[in-house]
């Protein structure tokens, strides 16, 4: 099969894909997926992680600042900005989802922003908007080049493979570049791609995200000044088919002036309402639900008769994590969401402080639990399904199973719901102009004529949290 | 319980339908029966007496080496795009200093981002076996820290040797966690993968991390590790060894800060890839206390370093050169002479470039190489500027050369020949052979062909009192008190 010009075809579509080319659809949704990302981020602000990156980028100066989601007295060069608040975005798995599995919008969004506030040009929101889809489209293209990335991932941890690709179209569309510089953009991030996935459930995985996203605009930023690589990056299998054990890649279409057809028009991204790998939400509305019946059955429902907890879910080893100790672990852990469910009867954000992890009561729970692996359960975002049963020492047995959580691109959040869920998070930083003015921005992005307004509100602080943030780090 | 530990990796039963009870599933091995941990522990723990005189020589030479060449690759154009880059993103700092370039001073990462460019920009610098460019990605993460020290913490010489080898040796024990790493590479492009962690491992030294730190910080640096052989032979192949040198930098000073990672990213746990995603076969070895007195690999298993002739890569230039050389001093072979010429080497894809467009191919391509050597008796950093290369002649020869692989001759460093055969327009046939060319391991550079070789790239950018002094203080940095020395000469 001939593979020729597949890397140009990327180039070319980059350089040409106009705002008129995005449809209705398409706007809305990457509206809703930039609304999150930005709740997500604001909220992951106040994590230790986010703020050892931080502490870390301050070694560096320069005239160019962007702003830091978050925080009214602080900006850092585009790059270091790009770096934190990606980091702020994935550290607590808030952000959206896609399928073939990757998290689409933390790699792209943090590098536009950083570099919208910094560009002489002064790009209008219509343009942010065309280079996050633009951004979007190149990782759902990529991530089709493999049958292997339809499955939870084993090897590399997919936001490190197509993020960067995505972070550096993006940033090559806003800065304008030649369909060439576009192609070198792209060759250039290849070789800052691939983390591997050990490092997920871990500290260090919000920078998969982060570094996605900086580095991204920096091929980006490199490739406009002239640097360049193999213009046949997404040709080879010694380009970016180093990162997949199958690897068919396809162009692009030409892109001219006509329709164009995006990814995200046909495939929808799934939102999270926990802050948990993505395969713990079918789990959590399994025992849910699970817990529900049994509430109703018994006559007292009690925690301690529960004598086994029986979770049935896809094969994946790295959420399967039985005694997590730290907050990271907890998020990638099938058996801690499931107890988390029974024992409070709910998952939130607050469910994964240190303190709610030690509890005793917790921990009796999980050494209740067991986990299995049916064989029809396929360890795919698209077909797997979570199944919880809880008996109990009367000899009651309660089942209940999800196959499409709500959140899922099945069942895609109400516009309310998201609008709730980024307000939750964006208050826990933001004052309520700020929280406002960012849903009232990003609603009318389109009709905005400076991109750059949206960096405005999210430095808009509420006083009593940055000052609670100030005491608590001295 | 299952322990993770072991010199072969059993792979663990992937569970499919079979009950678990949560407390028989495995826990977390202590760090000290992990790969991970052992590694960390060694970079934590390892001291200046574990360095043996032949280490201490070796690693000088190639630290003088690596400056030469930083030095020299400091006039290239991707050196310049690099550091253009870091100035128009970032004031200028004062803190680490830029090869050659006396005004200029950038934050740690950044200088160590762009003399990491500048020492393979031209394809110059030390090689090693199995293959990778092990100083590049090493010495100006080590320098960029050293620099950013307050003077009551700057380290010694010895100390700075002493952080250099652990970002060395690091290396070289993970090249050998896989057999594949003994050939020529197809995959991933060797100072991609290895290099972080050197870097990430020898600055993890230097800030004297605790064990659990060192591991960290490789943990950290395995996340920013990885690129493509496709991007070799183009102008963004320099920035790999840039990168290596920065990101293992950051990756250290994260872990000074408590960024944690994974306890067992050089561990092979089925299922969840670790380092070994780099890999295709992937054995893990811990890494012995320093105090069993285990010797350095470097001992073992010397550097490869170009002769000052020879800026390309390593496969296309000693061994062709040679036989070209001593063809065209014994026979006066002039182009128009020759008919065709056929070379002979091993099997491998990207240094094969018939007809090079950039520099950057030309330093990448057995055909080039061979017929610059043909045609101007020697190889020198002139064979690679554009009028050079756009000669008429040149490219009348490349037409005429046919490129062949026979069998016996391996894609591997170690195990490689090179023959040239040129034929005469009047029938004659002439013939060279190489199995071993100067500056190869098997045949070291002198120290008077080192200096030579040093000499000529440094002097390009510095005054020869700086020069001079490089050389002296590099010959006897394990008794410098204090590094600053060193740090002070480089621009």
């Amino acid at each position: 099969m001939l593979r020729k010009g597949i890397t140009e075809s990327f180039g070319a579509a980059i350089h040409a894909l106009s705002a008129s080319q995005l449809t209705d659809g398409v706007i809305n949704r990457s509206k809703r997926m930039m609304l999150d990302t930005l709740g997500v981020g604001l909220l992951g602000t106040r994590t230790a992680v986010f703020n050892k990156a931080l502490k870390y980028s301050q070694l560096l100066t320069s005239e160019h600042r962007s702003s830091i989601w978050g925080r009214s007295e602080i900006s850092l060069p585009p790059y270091y900005a790009a770096f934190v608040n990606g980091i702020a975005v994935h550290s607590m798995d808030f952000d959206d989802t896609w399928h073939p599995a990757t998290h689409p919008s933390g790699a792209v969004l943090p590098a536009l922003l950083a570099l919208v506030e910094t560009l002489p040009s002064r790009p209008s929101g219509l343009d942010l908007l065309l280079a996050f889809n633009v951004g979007i489209e190149v990782q759902g293209r990529l991530m089709r080049f493999s049958r292997e990335a339809y499955n939870i991932p084993e090897r590399f941890h997919p936001p490190s493979v197509v993020g960067v690709m995505g972070s550096a179209a993006a940033s090559a569309k806003l800065l304008g570049l030649s369909p060439s510089q576009c192609r070198h953009a792209l060759a250039i991030a290849a070789s800052s791609a691939g983390a591997p996935l050990a490092n997920a459930a871990t500290q260090t995985k919000p920078l998969h995200i982060g570094n996605a996203a900086r580095r991204g605009l920096e091929a980006a930023l490199l490739a406009q000044i002239g640097l360049e690589g193999n213009p046949a990056i997404l040709d080879m299998d010694s380009g970016l088919g180093v990162y997949y054990n199958d690897y068919s890649p396809s162009a692009m279409p030409v892109c001219a002036s006509g329709d164009f057809r995006w990814i995200l028009e046909d495939q929808d991204v799934a939102f999270k309402r926990i802050p948990a790998h993505l395969a713990m939400h079918w789990l959590v509305d399994a025992a849910l639900e699970a817990r529900a019946e049994l509430q109703e059955t018994a006559w007292t429902f009690d925690l301690s008769q529960i004598q086994r907890v029986t979770l049935r879910v896809p094969p994946s080893k790295y959420i399967n994590c039985p005694l997590p100790t730290t907050e990271h672990q907890a998020r990638h852990s099938f058996q801690f969401n499931a107890c988390s469910a029974l024992l409070d009867n709910r998952v939130t954000v607050a469910s994964f402080d240190q303190a709610r992890i030690n509890r005793p009561a917790l921990k009796e729970l999980l050494s209740k639990v067991q986990v299995e692996t049916p064989a029809d359960n396929q360890p795919s975002f698209d077909k797997m399904y979570c199944e919880v049963q809880i008996e109990t020492a009367q000899g009651q047995s309660c089942t209940a199973r999800c196959n499409t959580f709500y959140g899922h691109w099945r069942k895609p959040l109400s516009q309310e719901d998201l609008v709730e869920k980024f307000s939750a998070n964006a208050s826990s930083v933001l004052c309520t102009e700020g929280v406002e003015g960012v849903i009232d921005v990003v609603e009318n992005i389109e009709k905005v004529t400076e991109g750059s307004v949206l960096g405005s509100y999210l430095r808009m602080t509420s006083n009593t949290h940055e000052q609670m943030y100030l005491t608590r780090i001295l | 319980m299952l322990s993770v530990l072991q010199k072969t990796i059993r792979p663990v039963q992937v569970v499919r339908g079979v009950h678990q009870s949560a407390v028989q599933v495995l826990k977390q091995p202590a760090p000290e029966d992990t790969v991970t941990g052992s590694f960390g522990r060694f970079i934590s723990e390892i001291q200046p007496q574990h360095l043996s005189p032949v280490v201490l020589q070796r690693s000088k030479r190639m630290v003088l080496d690596s400056i030469g060449v930083g030095l020299i690759g400091s006039t290239t154009d991707v050196f310049e795009l690099a550091l253009q880059h870091c100035q128009h993103m970032y004031a200028p700092d004062y803190i680490s200093s830029v090869y050659g370039r006396r005004d200029v001073r950038l934050s740690p990462t950044l200088a160590a981002f762009v003399n990491g460019v500048a020492t393979h920009s031209m394809d110059f610098d030390d090689t090693w076996h199995p293959a990778t460019h092990p100083s590049g990605a090493v010495l100006p993460a080590v320098l960029a820290l050293s620099d950013m020290m307050p003077a009551s913490r700057r380290p010694s010489g010895l100390d700075f040797l002493l952080a250099f080898n652990v970002g060395i040796e690091i290396q070289g024990r993970l090249m050998r966690f896989s057999n594949e790493a003994r050939n020529i590479p197809k995959r991933f492009h060797p100072p991609t993968v290895v290099g972080p962690m050197g870097s990430a491992a020898a600055c993890a030294r230097l800030l004297s991390l605790d064990p659990s730190q060192c591991s960290h910080a490789l943990a950290i640096a395995a996340s920013l590790a990885g690129a493509p052989m496709a991007n070799a032979a183009t102008q963004c192949k320099p920035l790999h060894i840039g990168n290596a040198s920065r990101l293992g930098l950051e990756a250290a000073l994260l872990a000074s800060r408590g960024l944690e990672a994974s306890p067992l990213v050089l561990d092979a746990v089925a299922g969840v890839a670790g380092f070994n995603a780099f890999y295709e076969d992937y054995v893990p070895q811990p890494l012995d206390s320093p105090h069993d007195g285990r010797a350095f690999l470097l001992e073992e298993q010397d550097m490869g370093l170009q002769g000052s002739a020879l800026p390309a890569h390593l496969g296309c230039t000693g061994w062709q050169m040679l036989q070209l050389l001593s063809i065209s001093f014994l026979w006066e072979v002039s182009p128009d002479q020759v008919r065709t010429s056929c070379s002979e080497s091993h099997y491998s894809k990207y240094i094969n470039r018939p007809f090079p467009e950039s520099e950057h191919e030309a330093r990448h391509s057995f055909q080039f190489n061979a017929c610059s050597a043909l045609l101007d008796g020697e190889v020198t950093v002139q064979s690679f500027t554009p009028a050079a290369m756009s000669r008429p002649e040149l490219h009348a020869l490349l037409s005429r050369v046919r490129l062949e692989h026979p069998h016996d001759n391996p894609a591997n460093f170690n195990l490689m020949y090179g023959e040239v055969q040129v034929t005469l327009v009047g029938g004659d046939i002439l013939r060279g052979r190489c199995d071993t060319f100067y500056g190869h391991w098997r045949n070291p550079l002198t120290n008077e062909s080192l200096r030579k070789k040093f000499r000529s790239n440094a002097e390009v950018v510095l005054p020869s009192e700086k020069v001079e002094r490089l050389v002296e203080v590099v010959d006897k940095l394990d008794r410098l008190g204090d590094c600053r020395d060193l740090l002070s000469q480089l621009q």
